[in-house]
């Protein structure tokens, strides 16, 4: 079947051309069409080709494929056959606005048609032009999107680097001293302890917001300090597994409340403990002879719970950490007494201009020594030492009336 | 902001003049003697394509993909280098 051999709308012009001159058919004008080479192509070489068929068949076939044929030439026109203005006219179709199609241009525009009619006939046509357009950006988005996934992973990582940075200088300080770990340790780990301490004196069941904090801290010392104590002493490691996380401290919830109840815990053991707060100096200064964690025991401040078990109160902690608030209010109560300071001054300040106005107002120095009297009169201890100075000015004033 | 080259701002801060075509940025030698093969040999020609594309970007960058093989990041180069040359001096 000769349409299914060689099908005209997809030979190419130059191809038809050469056919319909092989069929000897009068070629049409030089800037014709395709469709118009295709016509002929069919008209007279499938003419020919029909003669072996029966030619209502062929004819019907014929038309019919002839009427698809057209319909299919308007849609897949191949770009290298139309001319010019097709090419632009084919283009514009698409919704692409080309520039003047010249020897050097038709090439990219011929380029462009193709990638317009590929993805037409399955998807939408502007999802064919971004297709286009971000085609060569493909490399540029994949890499942007690597880059920016890298860039979350490289946040998370960060983040987790960071964690285990203040973990580790957790680790690393907490061995060495106590009260420099303090001051060294981050700013988040001290506020943590300190709310530790707060938490710790309103009420010692193993709150969450300790294992929050506890979490905050270096695991791994605790874990290594676990290891360590593992074979130690049980109520050793009680104190400090409270501040472990959940499954530390499911591990060691038993002897926890076991051992937190109990009194046994000797003075010596709080001792430790709370020497081993690194959280202010007073600790050091109540403590000065607990030795540094000998054991390696890292325990948090803690506040017992008062008169629980018939433990007495033997620790005296510092108050809660300022909130804004009491800052403000210690700052207020400071200004307090330099107020009375700055009354005093302004009420010698007033008493003075008023000296001195008067000085200048009277000429004479009747009224003036009598002011001075009144004043004498009224305020013996401030005055006192006006008085000389008054005194004195009034005969050099006198001298010089 | 996108960081450019030195050989961009060089390009992009005078007429172009007379200059090779291996004055632009991302054109380098290989670039830019494939380009003289197909007749571009000066900058200015190169920019004559550019304003045929109407200044299209995406087009002038398949262009000169096709033309001188250059990779995405290179015609990238180049037809923003062009691109703000013509925006200053044009």
């Amino acid at each position: 079947m000769p349409l299914f051999e060689e099908d005209p709308a997809h030979l190419s012009k130059s191809r038809l051309k050469s056919d319909l001159v092989a069929h000897s058919v009068a070629l049409p004008p030089a800037q014709s069409k395709k469709d118009v080479y295709v016509e002929l192509h069919l008209k007279h070489i499938d003419q020919k080709n029909a003669a072996d068929f029966s030619s209502d068949e062929e004819d019907q076939v014929r038309d019919v494929a002839d009427k698809e044929e057209d319909a299919e030439d308007a849609e897949i026109p191949d770009p290298s056959g139309l001319t010019d203005d097709d090419l632009k006219a084919a283009l514009l179709e698409h919704g692409f606005k080309a520039g003047p199609i010249v020897a050097s241009t038709r090439a990219v525009y011929e380029k462009k048609l193709r990638k317009l009619l590929q993805p037409d006939g399955q998807d939408h046509l502007n999802g064919a032009e971004k297709g286009v357009v971000y085609s060569d950006s493909e490399e540029e988005d994949e890499e942007e999107e690597e880059g920016s996934q890298g860039a979350k992973e490289e946040t998370v990582e960060r983040s987790d680097q960071t964690q285990q940075e203040s973990s580790q200088n957790g680790d690393f300080f907490y061995p060495q001293c106590f009260l420099p770990s303090s001051r060294l340790v981050p700013s988040g780990s001290q506020s943590v302890m300190s709310n530790g301490c707060s938490f710790s004196s309103q009420a010692f069941s193993i709150t969450q917001m300790v294992e929050e904090m506890e979490s905050r801290r270096s695991l791994s010392v605790s874990t290594d300090t676990e290891r360590e104590l593992n074979g130690s002493n049980v109520q050793e490691h009680w104190s400090r597994s409270n501040r472990l996380d959940m499954p530390i401290v499911d591990k060691h919830s038993m002897k926890n409340q076991s051992l937190y109840y109990t009194p046994k815990a000797s003075p010596y053991k709080w001792g430790m403990k709370l020497s081993q707060e690194p959280v202010k100096d007073t600790f050091k200064d109540m403590f000065p002879d607990t030795q540094a964690t000998p054991t390696g025991i890292h325990a948090t401040r803690r506040k017992p719970i008062k008169g629980a078990a018939g433990r007495p109160i033997q620790y005296v902690y510092p108050d809660t950490p300022a909130s804004p608030t009491t800052q403000e209010r210690r700052a207020v109560e400071r200004r307090l007494v330099p107020i009375q300071i700055q009354i005093l001054v302004f009420l010698i300040v007033v008493v003075l201009l008023y000296l001195i106005y008067a000085c200048v107002e009277d000429n004479s120095f009747s009224p003036f020594v009598a002011l001075l009297e009144s004043l004498n009169q009224g305020s013996d201890g401030e005055e006192g030492l006006l008085l000389p100075a008054e005194t004195q000015d009034t005969p050099a004033l006198s001298g010089q009336e | 902001m996108s960081t450019t080259s030195q050989k961009h701002r060089d390009f992009v801060g005078e007429p172009m003049g007379d200059k090779p075509v291996t004055a632009l940025s991302g054109i380098g030698e290989i670039l830019g003697k494939k380009l003289e093969q197909q007749g571009f040999d000066k900058a200015f020609v190169v920019l004559g394509q550019f304003l045929l594309l109407k200044k299209d970007s995406e087009i002038f960058v398949e262009w000169l993909k096709d033309a001188s093989g250059a990779n995405s990041r290179q015609a990238g180069s180049c037809a923003q280098c062009l691109r703000e040359w013509c925006d200053s001096f044009l």
